[in-house]
């Protein structure tokens, strides 16, 4: 096994509980109307293509992207329309939903490949294979749910010299990722070959966080088994934020992302194993993405009733919850996602949506807020920024209202990761005001970038 | 030891000269041009650097108002007209006269109209409990309830009901700035005139939820039926995205639409007398049965005529 790597600075070590990791990934049942939301992508939402009373089938088209950075989505289920109207999602934010009365037969639209064989053979058009992630409605399964296809296509003037895997799955509580990577890992390896083809034949990492032994040595034996060239195994030590994208290239490739710049400016590509998987799916059996992996679980849930589930796209959390045994007692906190970037569920007949990742039950222990007191200049905050910020004085910047200063001091680059707020003895709610300064800040950047583009056009039309 | 003194002496008073002759020239050759009436009027400005303008502070203001041909595009808001005749008395200009404005809270939210639906124990600030989530109640529109525009208010004109949970205006200590309504994420702080006497009429609620959503998410919610509008004889609410609104500049305070509405959402506050909801509803009754029986002795195509041009200008306006 090769040796251990991480990234350089910063990070915390939350206990991983990954209490779920034994639990086999089971095919969460229908219910009886689902509800498809138009913006479950980074970008603009999603436009219907159908209308109230259409019947659908398993896998047909049902809303056209919206604009450039944007996807398509499917019907994940067989059944008709019932309605196109605006609905609570997870924060309780009015969204565009499409609602499908589930029929009783399932029919999958035409020219989708059913069989369960591997397919390993890769196609060689590159832009059909695009097309293919495109037409599938492929997003970013990692949290971001940015469209794949524009991800993989970063212009004629980039040059990707690795393409990493992110299987560190370094939220504690989670473990769909692991799952997927010990059951289907081939599928995995396919889908990273895909994407290897596509970005120009670029080597590419796959990185395992060293608390998934299991994961590792499947990954591995797929890797060895299937052939392909250039793609490797790499074991990351546990910390968190391992599997953040800029901490990720910088613990397999020791480089760092310019402040404002993507990653595919020091030649990576980072995506997850869940989207090379959706990919394969996508390329190879011209599967749409209606179909994602979630975990049921949580400090106050026995081991018996946590579970990984296959779940379909718009099915309700609620039913997801009742299926799994009912909301436990003792549970203070919903959270969809992890206990450290997640968002409390405020909302529980909110819909599933392609990125979704778990259900947690958190006890009052783990998640109520402690009071906060004065700042002690610790410096805790600094130490675990894997950013190398100073959120103690963002922190103050913000509470002052100097935004010409938050954005001396890159208050923008943060990832929200929550090292600092997890770190500190003072209980200060640190991230939610970075987290504020950060949208302050970025709107003034925006409004910069806008300005100086009218003046370049003015300039250009005298 | 004398002749030590007499060149320190000479030294330092040819020194002085020298460095006084270069102060001299330096303030001649850059000697910045100001006009003496944005002293003039900076003085009679409040004072609070409010920003409730528009501009940076008073002095911004003065400086933009003696540059400006005429006082139309400033007001100072927290001076009011007072200030501005004697601002307009300086410039030698004219000043039209504005009706004194008041921040009104547009959320009727109580805890006892709109239940709790989940506990938010997050930073006490509306901005960053927006950023996260719709609120803690079924209303995704209504007051959050953690004060920011009291933090806003500069003048200590806002402060949070605990019984309510809402803010309250202080109407003696408001002076319209606007800062409140800017600091407000969800928008339900506006400005609104003042009223006669402070008499005005307002839909305290901003739900846009349809009907049924916004009743159940709480009791005092506009649950768009239109029925204001319908009774309104000023042609002075509209009705956007479930939600009514009251123009203040063509609402003439009968209350009609207060005494009609089904769910209390239409405040009408600083009334000398109680709005008796019963005498105010036979009246409209009776007039609109009036109205049936002239309509159905008219023909009816002299209906439509007059309700087109109602529309237009409404476009208009």
């Amino acid at each position: 096994m090769a040796s251990k790597i991480t990234f350089s600075i910063g990070g915390v070590h939350p206990a991983d509980n990954k209490i779920a990791r034994g639990r086999a990934i089971e095919v969460l049942p229908l219910p009886k109307t689902v509800y498809v939301s138009m913006a479950q992508h980074l970008g603009a939402p999603a436009k219907p293509l159908v209308a109230a009373g259409d019947s659908v089938r398993t896998g047909q088209v049902i809303a056209e992207p919206g604009g450039f950075i944007s996807a398509f989505v499917h019907s994940p289920v067989t059944g008709t329309v019932k309605s196109i109207a605006p609905r609570k999602d997870l924060a309780g934010n009015l969204v565009t939903h499409i609602e499908i009365a589930v029929a009783d037969e399932e029919v999958w639209a035409e020219g989708i490949d059913l069989t369960p064989g591997l397919v390993t053979e890769l196609p060689s058009d590159v832009p059909a294979m695009l097309e293919r992630i495109k037409a599938n409605g492929v997003v970013g399964l990692g949290g971001a749910t940015f469209p794949t296809h524009v991800k993989l296509n970063p212009g004629p003037n980039a040059h990707p010299e690795c393409l990493i895997l992110n299987g560190a799955e370094c939220e504690p509580f989670l473990t769909s990722d692991f799952r997927i990577m010990v059951e289907r890992p081939k599928e995995i390896v396919v889908g990273a070959a895909i994407m290897q083809k596509i970005l120009g034949g670029c080597k590419c990492v796959i990185g395992i966080e060293e608390n998934k032994p299991e994961a590792i040595e499947a990954m591995g034996k797929a890797v060895a088994e299937l052939g392909y060239q250039g793609i490797s195994v790499q074991p990351l030590k546990k910390r968190y934020p391992q599997g953040g994208e800029k901490q990720l290239i910088d613990a397999v490739m020791h480089r760092q992302v310019k402040s404002g710049a993507l990653p595919i400016s020091v030649g990576a590509v980072v995506q997850n194993v869940a989207t090379s998987l959706a990919v394969y799916e996508a390329v190879q059996k011209n599967r749409p993405l209606i179909t994602n992996t979630l975990t049921v679980t949580g400090d106050c849930l026995p081991v018996e009733k946590q579970h990984n589930y296959l779940f379909r796209i718009g099915v309700p959390l609620s039913f997801i919850a009742e299926y799994a045994g009912g909301i436990p007692e003792g549970a203070a906190k919903l959270v969809s996602g992890g206990p450290m970037m997640g968002r409390a569920i405020a909302n529980i007949d909110a819909c599933t949506v392609k990125g979704s990742s778990s259900i947690l039950y958190l006890s009052e222990a783990l998640t109520k807020r402690k009071p906060e007191s004065n700042c002690i200049r610790c410096g805790k905050c600094a130490d675990a920024c894997p950013m190398g910020l100073e959120p103690f004085l963002l922190n103050r910047l913000y509470k002052a209202g100097d935004l010409g200063q938050l954005e001396d001091n890159a208050a923008q680059d943060c990832i929200e990761c929550g090292c600092c707020l997890y770190s500190c003895p003072a209980n200060i709610p640190l991230l939610d005001n970075i987290r504020q300064a950060k949208g302050q800040v970025m709107g003034v950047i925006r409004a910069r970038a806008a300005a100086a583009k009218a003046a370049a056009e003015a300039a250009k039309n005298q | 030891m004398t002749s030590t003194v007499i060149w320190t002496i000479v030294i330092l008073t040819v020194l002085g000269l020298l460095l006084a002759l270069i102060l001299f020239w330096v303030a001649r050759k850059f000697k910045v041009e100001e006009d003496p009436r944005i002293d003039e009027v900076e003085k009679v400005m409040p004072g609070a650097n409010c920003g409730g303008c528009g501009f940076a502070g008073c002095r911004a203001f003065a400086d933009a108002a003696v540059k400006a041909p005429n006082l139309d595009a400033q007001y100072c808001p927290v001076g009011g007209n007072d200030v501005m005749k004697k601002v307009a008395a300086i410039l030698g200009l004219e000043v039209k006269e504005k009706a004194p404005q008041v921040a009104v809270v547009r959320c009727n939210g109580s805890c006892e109209n709109r239940p709790r639906t989940n506990v938010y124990d997050g930073v006490a600030s509306c901005r960053v409990k927006a950023a996260l989530y719709s609120g803690d109640t079924g209303c995704a529109f209504g007051c959050l309830g953690c004060g920011d525009c009291v933090s806003a208010c500069q003048f200590g004109a806002i402060s949070m009901d605990p019984a309510t949970g809402l803010p309250v205006v202080d109407e003696e200590k408001c002076t319209a700035c606007g800062a409140c309504a800017k600091a407000c994420p969800k928008h339900i702080i506006e400005l609104r005139n003042k009223g006669p006497r402070g008499m005005r009429v307002y839909v305290s609620c901003v739900n846009k939820d349809k009907g049924p959503a916004a009743r159940k998410a709480c009791a005092a919610a506009c649950i768009g039926c239109g029925i204001c509008v319908k009774t309104c004889t000023h042609d002075a609410i509209v009705l956007e995205d479930n939600v009514a609104y009251i123009d203040y500049g063509k609402c003439r305070l009968c209350r009609e639409c207060e005494a009609m509405c089904p769910t209390g959402a239409i405040h009408g506050v600083n009334f000398p007398k109680e709005l008796d909801k019963d005498a105010v509803k036979a009246r409209i009754a009776e007039r609109q049965k009036k109205a049936r029986e002239a309509a159905a002795a008219a023909e009816p195509v002299a209906v439509k005529p007059a309700a087109e041009p109602l529309k237009k200008e409404e476009n208009n306006g």
